[in-house]
């Protein structure tokens, strides 16, 4: 069977030429996904669409319907009889290679956190008063204020973490904008099964949200897009973001979410003999899952001397949980150059640096571990992983701070007190989530995704004056 | 065991008609014997491998390194102050560095070559006439190449044969002497040079209007690629302008694929049809393998290529290369580079990390 991805309302399917996309990396047969080729005026037209059905459906609803809506069609996508979902737990391992058994795991995960109460929350996060997305609410400096999200919303998705898309989407419902999300040609198929999710659960909504592909990149598409729209979030590394930057019209808001590294930090009260192991468990669910290609996972794990269990024998500790996760786990097949990469990485761990590298002779992992002078630096991905001995964890966020600009989530497994300590030293150098050992990779509901805020860099306030009521006052026909 | 017993021994092997498999696999053993005992980086390198020259029985269990570590390691079993010749790559990857290969001497380079080209280019010619289109050994002395083709037209050129680039560049009046007369005499000649200054010479040749005929049985050797150094073409596109712009039918264009980090080349018979099919000589062999695990791919399956070269005895004989093939009978086609692997996710994959990273 050939999935057709995207969702086109308001567009003839009949009209529209499709191709193929190939994935054959999850097994033995290749899974074909078809993908609508569009043109600039079908862009601007579902956007249009979008942004028209919004107004007379969405932008209507209060904060709290919608969150009733997502909530409900988050449960169906949680149940694994339901036949999208099912669709989902067949095509994900075949389009992305990871392991069936982790992306349902993964899904299940995920999806909890934007059930209602989640959802609550995270809108709590941004807004002190979330009634603000639905009416003028009093404004702590006086006067009134209501949030309004862009009319139409633009999403340019990356990579191939299964769902990521729902974050984005999410946050453009709960604001009450129009959608079209550009799905990345990795992973084109979840948001397409949201959308039409949420078109059973709830028809009134079904021409809110499209979902669109084209080649990465493509210059007419892409500048069509932004600028039908009135606000863009773009998800990518920095060739394809500081593209879309260069097609941005003036004046129009564009939210980048660029790729980005992450580490762990291990401390000696880690690192007893009850206790090294869970730790070095912990720290290889991080590095396996979604074989490290999140922007969450780490790339590094620095660890301190001074447990009863040592850096070194960590090393070992990790080497032998990745092993047992490999078995649970399987590593998705690698393409050659990502073979090749790991190749380098090896021999440059192994040779260039003098690291000890311990490994196996399927390459289905590696550890390189620094009993002195390791430096951050970047892993190949897919289950390689640096471990660093340090006196004193305090002595780690000088050894990243050249890199501000690309951290994100450190996984640490230290006492309170340090907790706090090293949080503050972290966050001064630019990372922006600390999270335990073993949750790196499951951001809570309602984070702050590289430090920003996720609802309300999408709204504008229109606030009234404290002063135009009272002016209002003097002209309504009670007054004196 | 001594070098000048692993020289003669190679010396004889080059010469030999068809050694049979288990001849090459004893020279080969006793090869990396040989380094193990004198590179030490090599030997580090085998031990991280779990093996020893107690433990590796065929030559395919022999470690390959890969090319990367000609960049950072002074693999070498003679000390490299006292190497007859310091081979290095262009470094126009990753850092600028540059991977190194020292000879101790060069004798069995040479060998290897002059055995292997009469055989496969001069094709029973004693001598041709000959026009380089590449820089002389004495502009780019560390070149491999310039080496080889300077080999090449001592060994095997006529008188008149000459270098066709200098420093500037293309001598384009040289050239189109030498075709021309060339075209006069009605004697095979022979065009050898960098795939990337044929393309030059094709579209300089081109914006003069200029086509020649070489007579028959003229033949041309490009190779390396175009390497970002000239426009990148298609090899049939390229082939067709060798064979439109200089009139040497595709069958007569061979391409070479050789490598600064081994001792011997390959050459593929013409280019009626791209990719061509590659193969080396009897000291060498190559595998296609899965570079992670270095076990060889079922025949007809993409990998890396790994090639075994006993003429490379100073370094090492073994590596492991970055460049995609498929094994095909008699052979392998060469499908190009390995590029680097992008991040499938939002993580930063190494290269964008250096990018990122390159003012830090």
């Amino acid at each position: 069977m050939i999935e057709r991805a995207c969702y086109l309302p308001g567009l003839d399917p009949s009209a529209i030429s499709w191709r193929n996309l190939t994935f054959a990396r999850g097994g033995d047969t290749a899974l074909e996904v078809a993908v609508p080729l569009l043109t600039e005026q079908d862009i601007n037209n579902l956007v249009t669409h979008v942004r028209e059905q919004a107004a007379t459906h969405l932008r209507p609803m209060s904060v709290t319907q919608i969150v009733e809506v997502i909530d409900a069609v988050i449960a169906r996508l949680l149940d694994r009889q339901d036949p999208y979902r099912q669709r989902m737990e067949q095509a994900l391992p075949a389009i992305t290679g990871y392991d069936c058994e982790m992306i349902c795991r993964g899904l299940t995960q995920y999806l909890k956190t934007f059930r209602k109460p989640e959802l609550l929350r995270f809108l709590a996060e941004d807004f002190p008063n979330p009634n603000i997305l639905d009416d003028f609410q009093p404004l702590t400096k006086g006067g009134y204020g209501k949030a309004f999200g862009p009319p139409a919303l633009a999403h340019i998705w990356a990579g191939n973490v299964p769902a990521l898309p729902l974050w984005s989407l999410v946050c453009g419902l709960l604001v009450k904008s129009g959608n079209i999300g550009k799905i990345s040609s990795a992973e084109p198929l979840f948001a397409t099964l949201f959308a039409k999710t949420l078109a059973e659960v709830a028809p009134e909504l079904s021409d809110c949200l499209a979902v669109v592909w084209w080649q990465g990149g493509d210059e007419a598409s892409e500048r069509a897009m932004v600028q039908a729209t009135d606000l863009t979030l773009a998800y990518g590394g920095i060739d394809s973001l500081t593209a879309i930057r260069s097609r941005m019209p003036a004046g129009k808001r564009l939210l980048e979410f660029g790729h980005k590294t992450s580490f762990a930090m291990i401390g000696a009260a880690a690192l007893d003999s009850a206790k090294a192991a869970d730790t070095a468990q912990r720290a290889a669910f991080d590095i396996a899952r979604y074989d490290q290609q999140g922007c969450f996972a780490p790339h590094v794990v620095f660890v301190e001397r001074g447990g009863s269990v040592s850096p070194r024998r960590f090393a070992n500790y990790l080497a032998g949980a990745l092993t047992a996760y490999g078995k649970r786990y399987p590593r998705r097949e690698l393409t050659l150059a990502e073979a090749n990469s790991v190749v380098a990485w090896r021999q440059q761990e192994e040779f260039s640096n003098g690291a000890e590298v311990l490994s196996e002779a399927l390459g289905d992992w590696g550890v390189s571990f620094y009993d002195n002078g390791g430096s951050f630096g970047p892993s190949c991905l897919n289950r390689f992983v640096r471990v660093i001995a340090v006196d004193d964890l305090a002595m780690v966020p000088s050894k990243v701070v050249p890199y501000r600009a690309m951290l994100q989530t450190v996984g640490i497994a230290v006492p309170p007190d340090d907790l706090f300590k090293l949080a503050r030293l972290l966050g001064e150098v630019g990372v922006t989530r600390i999270a335990a050992l073993g949750d790196m990779t499951t951001p809570e509901a309602g984070w702050h995704h590289d430090g920003r805020f996720n609802l309300s860099d999408l709204v504008n306030i229109a606030e009234i004056d404290t002063r135009a009521p009272l002016a209002a006052d003097k002209l309504a026909f009670y007054d004196d | 065991m001594a070098r000048n017993i692993i020289v003669d021994e190679l010396l004889t092997f080059i010469a030999e008609q068809n050694p049979s498999d288990d001849a090459f696999n004893a020279l080969a053993l006793q090869i990396f014997a040989f380094q193990f005992q004198n590179n030490r980086p090599y030997a580090s390198f085998v031990r991280s491998c779990g093996k020893t020259p107690s433990t590796v029985k065929r030559w395919w269990d022999i470690p390959p390194v890969p090319i990367n570590a000609f960049k950072t390691l002074d693999l070498t079993c003679c000390p490299p102050a006292t190497a007859a010749a310091v081979f290095m790559t262009s470094g126009t990857t990753q850092n600028g560095l540059r991977g190194r290969s020292y000879h101790a001497a060069l004798e069995v380079y040479d060998a290897s070559m002059r055995r292997h080209f009469a055989e496969r280019f001069m094709r029973g010619d004693s001598h041709l006439s000959m026009g380089i289109l590449f820089p002389e050994p004495e502009i780019m002395p560390n070149s491999s190449l310039a080496h080889y083709l300077n080999l090449a037209i001592k060994t095997f050129g006529t008188s008149d044969s000459e270098w066709l680039i200098g420093a500037d560049g293309i001598d384009l009046p040289r050239l189109i002497s030498a075709l021309e007369r060339a075209e006069a005499t009605g004697e095979s000649y022979a065009l050898l040079g960098a795939s990337f200054s044929f393309v030059h010479a094709i579209d300089a040749l081109q914006e003069q209007g200029r086509r020649f005929h070489l007579p028959p049985g003229s033949r041309i050797l490009d190779t390396g690629g175009f390497k970002g150094q000239s426009r990148d073409i298609e090899l049939d596109a390229f082939y067709d302008a060798l064979c439109h712009t200089f009139g040497v039918a595709r069958s007569h264009c061979i391409g070479m694929y050789g490598m600064t980090e081994l001792s011997s080349q390959f050459y593929d018979d013409g280019n009626l049809t791209c990719p061509s099919v590659k193969s080396g000589p009897h000291w060498m062999r190559s595998r296609v393998v899965n570079p992670l695990t270095g076990v060889s791919v079922p025949k007809g399956q993409t990998g890396v290529l790994a090639h075994t070269d006993l003429a490379h005895y100073n370094i090492v004989t073994t590596i492991l290369t970055e460049d995609a093939a498929v094994e095909v009978d008699n052979g392998f086609l060469l499908l190009g580079r390995v590029e680097g692997a992008e991040a499938v996710g939002c993580s930063m994959a190494v290269d964008e990390f250096l990018k990122a990273t390159a003012g830090c």
